[in-house]
């Protein structure tokens, strides 16, 4: 449960990873949706105020699109994202990975009705919690699921030194590892980075710092550097 | 191979075709014009292809992370819906919605009987004991329905407010209501069965205690023109939310899951249709309805006449051999 990460395969033969969204991100997105409706709704109501009650009546066709019509359209339309989700990187998509279509994104804010009880989507947030992929009821009736629409960061370049060749052949996995260790280590203090590279001892001989750059070494010569 | 060879060798397709996708997010007729589109497939397939090769041979996420977010952008466009046509809107109207709803006509039956028992029972009762009236409206609810319906109102219907006024409020309440009564039917039936037992208590309840005071004709003079769009649209609203609470009552022999996904689909097409006949009842009861100079014939002729459409309609349409589904 602690991975969020589902793993659609595709008719290409390959895996998507779609990376299910929280419920704390996606009640920010929540958050933003109804300060811009309301904001939206005021400026509208203030104008068509202009025209006296049959305003009043434009008012209430413009409070009725704000609030069954809006998520329906951005998310067929604009990529699943409405306005708060585009800005918190979030986006609506079929549990198979593919876009949102009409039906299940008229189910899925429909449903809204019984997420929302008894207020503040109780009923919503609890489901998030127990759901593996984080889904409301309308989400997983609906059959579609929230996703981190940002790229990952991506894995930043090992450090150029030059090459060595591993004194020991290593398993794949145990490959990625290093080259995994020699990717990330840039984000690591210089302590973490040796008490990692200490584990090594029997492959390196060496410790501290001089052990963390023998390992980009190896990691060099795993990428195919010179 | 080793990574860098691998990367060094196709980066160039890779950001060729990352390019691609994203201009055709933000300026789709662009990308669709330059010769880049007709490769997009095969060049699809190779950076799929990339992307297994270098997971399978164990390369690092600098690579694979690239390259799965590019396989997540061709994915998402070339498994887009197709764009929306208004001519499916058309066919959808005309001969899916009438289809679906017959083929839902055990619910559509027990929305019925459960919308007009009610209706009719408080109606016959509020005859019969006028003083009841008091017991189901509070006496300011009382005191605005006959100002509504005073005979010598110029507008039927309403106590002020001007055509669009009214047609905003109409579907603002009226279209709510339906989204609710087929999004509650998910609590086991139990909100659609409360919503339209409810509207027919009031509705024979206002009918009864009109019609008991004696304002009998404007009211029916008001309601006969919309009520065969908006009554019906509120049974099927609420038989949408009935067959949705028993799938997850008796899904039958599918998975519950499986049970209601298909049942909110069904339904979710019937409040669609709902909704179009609620913006249709909403115009002419706002527009049509309240007009109180129109003499009888009129009135109750058309509002014979919408009944009868939309019967016609719910029954025939989609029935054709053309319409083969």
């Amino acid at each position: 449960m602690l991975d969020t990460v589902r793993e659609i395969e595709t008719p290409e033969g390959v895996s998507l990873r779609l990376r299910a969204a929280g419920a704390f991100g996606r009640a920010q997105a929540w958050l933003i949706d109804l300060l811009l409706r309301a904001a939206f709704f005021f400026i509208g109501a203030a104008f068509f105020g202009v025209f006296g009650k049959g305003g009043a009546g434009l008012g209430m066709l413009l409070l009725f699109a704000i609030t069954w019509v809006y998520s329906v359209v951005c998310e067929v339309w604009f990529g699943g994202q409405t306005i708060g989700k585009r800005s918190m990187k979030l986006r609506v998509v079929c549990a198979d990975g593919t876009p949102v279509t009409l039906i299940p994104s008229v189910v899925r804010n429909l449903l809204r009705v019984v997420d929302a009880l008894p207020g503040l989507y109780g009923v919503g947030l609890v489901c998030t919690m127990i759901d593996p992929s984080a889904r409301r009821i309308g989400d997983i009736v609906a059959g579609t699921i929230v996703v981190h629409a940002d790229a990952l960061p991506a894995g930043s370049k090992v450090p150029m030194v030059p090459s060595q060749l591993l004194p020991v052949p290593l398993d794949p996995d145990e490959q990625a590892a290093l080259i995994d260790f020699a990717e990330r280590a840039g984000h690591l203090t210089v302590q973490r980075q040796e008490e990692l590279a200490d584990i090594l001892v029997p492959l390196t001989g060496r410790e501290g710092t001089a052990a963390v750059t023998q390992l980009t070494a190896y990691a060099n010569g795993l990428l195919g550097r010179p | 191979m080793k990574q860098e060879q691998f990367v060094a060798l196709h980066a160039e397709e890779w950001d060729a075709l990352r390019f691609w996708l994203a201009q055709l997010d933000r300026q789709p007729k662009a990308a669709l014009r330059s010769e880049k589109t007709v490769d997009f497939p095969e060049s699809y397939r190779r950076v799929c292809h990339h992307l297994s090769l270098a997971q399978a041979r164990g390369y690092s996420r600098e690579v694979t992370d690239r390259l799965q977010h590019i396989v997540e952008m061709g994915h998402r466009q070339l498994y887009r819906p197709p764009a929306p046509r208004w001519y499916k809107a058309a066919t959808f109207l005309l001969a899916e919605f009438p289809r679906l709803v017959r083929e839902n006509w055990r619910y559509m039956l027990a929305a019925t009987v459960l919308l007009y028992v009610p209706a009719i029972a408080t109606y016959v009762l509020l005859q019969w004991r006028p003083d009841l009236a008091h017991s189901l409206f509070s006496a300011t609810q009382l005191k605005e329905f006959e100002k509504m319906y005073d005979p010598s109102n110029p507008k039927i219907g309403r106590s002020s407010g001007t055509d669009l006024q009214m047609f905003g409020y109409y579907i603002m309440n009226n279209v709510g209501i339906a989204f609710r009564t087929f999004a509650s039917g998910l609590l086991l039936g139990v909100g659609a069965i409360y919503v339209l037992t409810a509207n027919g208590v009031i509705m024979g309840g206002v009918a009864g205690h009109l019609n008991a005071i004696g304002y009998g004709a404007p009211f029916w003079r008001f309601v006969v023109g919309h009520s065969g769009f908006e009554l019906t649209a509120i049974v099927i609203a609420g038989g949408a939310g009935l067959q949705f609470g028993l799938s997850l009552l008796a899904p039958g022999r599918l998975r519950r899951e499986t049970a209601l996904r298909e049942a909110a689909w069904k339904g979710a097409r019937l409040a669609l249709g709902a909704f179009a006949m609620l913006v249709m009842a909403a115009f002419i009861e706002a527009y049509w309805s309240s007009m109180s100079m129109l003499p009888d014939v009129v009135k109750y002729g058309s509002g014979a006449a919408i009944w009868l459409l939309v019967a016609t309609w719910l029954t025939f349409g989609g029935r054709g051999r053309n319409h083969a589904a």
